[in-house]
């Protein structure tokens, strides 16, 4: 069975309308910067796990958009490269999955900050936690696959099916403190019922959400933009895109 | 009243802006050096 070759555009001339300065990144990071003044400055702290609970603006934002947003459109870009063997779908899948590590290495790395004056322990191999990581690494062997393989249909078509992997633990990553026993507490803001929190709170996640919402587009964007760029040059040379 | 963990706060928040900001940083530079080498080959 031969495999359908994918689709690529023409190498064409550079383009100077996207040369200028990134403005929605700009708009992003002081969206950022501002939700989590507010958050840090003008929410109220926690009586019971003081000003650490604070993490929470940073950490479970960046979750939700890793997992919903960086490594669902992995899957679902992945998933449609199969069927229609775009270039620019697969080359959207990589913009996620790249992105959306950078946003799961933040919640690796806060997570435990956060657990060790709440816990007591930096780190437990419980489900959420192992799932997580577990996805992380499955999403870092999706770059790794990606620089390892030469022949551009090839290497989309083998890490679209890691990338669908990787999207089909995310539901599993959200039900895994209903699942099983674990640490982490219950769900808290998405769940039926109303949030588990005061409404200052809500609201602080709420603007901290927004800005990181934003802070992934802009960083998709430019990663997109690169990745075409990229493509392009490579075409240029007579290389394989 | 609550516990004395600023601390744990301020590293969370440091180690996070480090993350993004490297990562701005790296994309923008790699976009700037592809963006270079475009513009070369097409004088």
């Amino acid at each position: 069975m031969t495999t359908p070759a994918a689709r690529t555009a023409a190498p064409t001339a550079p383009s100077t309308a996207r040369g200028g300065p990134d403005l929605l990144l700009a708009a992003a990071v002081i969206a950022v910067a501002a939700a989590l003044v507010h958050a840090v400055y003008f929410t109220p702290t926690e009586a019971v796990q003081g000003p650490a609970q604070k993490i929470f603006y940073l950490h479970v934002s960046s979750a939700i958009v890793a997992l919903y947003l960086g490594f669902g459109l992995l899957a679902l870009t992945s998933a449609v490269y199969l069927w229609l063997r775009e270039e620019r779908v697969d080359r959207m899948a990589e913009s996620a999955a790249e992105v959306g590590l950078v946003f799961m290495s933040v919640v690796l790395l806060t997570g435990p900050i956060w657990a060790k004056p709440i816990w007591g322990t930096w780190w437990t191999w419980d489900a959420r936690l192992t799932l997580t990581l577990f996805t992380w690494l499955i999403v870092l062997g999706y770059l790794t696959l990606r620089n390892a393989i030469e022949d551009r249909a090839q290497r989309a078509r083998y890490s679209a099916v890691l990338g669908i992997l990787a999207g089909l633990l995310v539901p599993f990553i959200h039900l895994s403190t209903t699942m099983f026993r674990t640490l982490h507490p219950q769900p808290i803001l998405l769940k039926p019922s109303a949030p588990s929190m005061p409404h200052e709170m809500v609201m602080s996640w709420m603007y901290a959400q927004g800005a990181f919402v934003l802070l992934f587009v802009a960083l998709l964007r430019a990663r997109y933009r690169y990745g075409e760029e990229r493509d392009r040059l490579r075409a240029l040379r007579g290389e394989e895109v | 009243m609550p516990p004395d963990n600023v601390a744990f706060m301020r590293a969370a928040y440091t180690v996070a802006l480090v993350v993004y900001a490297l990562y701005a940083v790296t994309l923008w530079r790699r976009r700037a050096r592809v963006r270079k080498e475009l513009q070369r080959l097409s004088d």
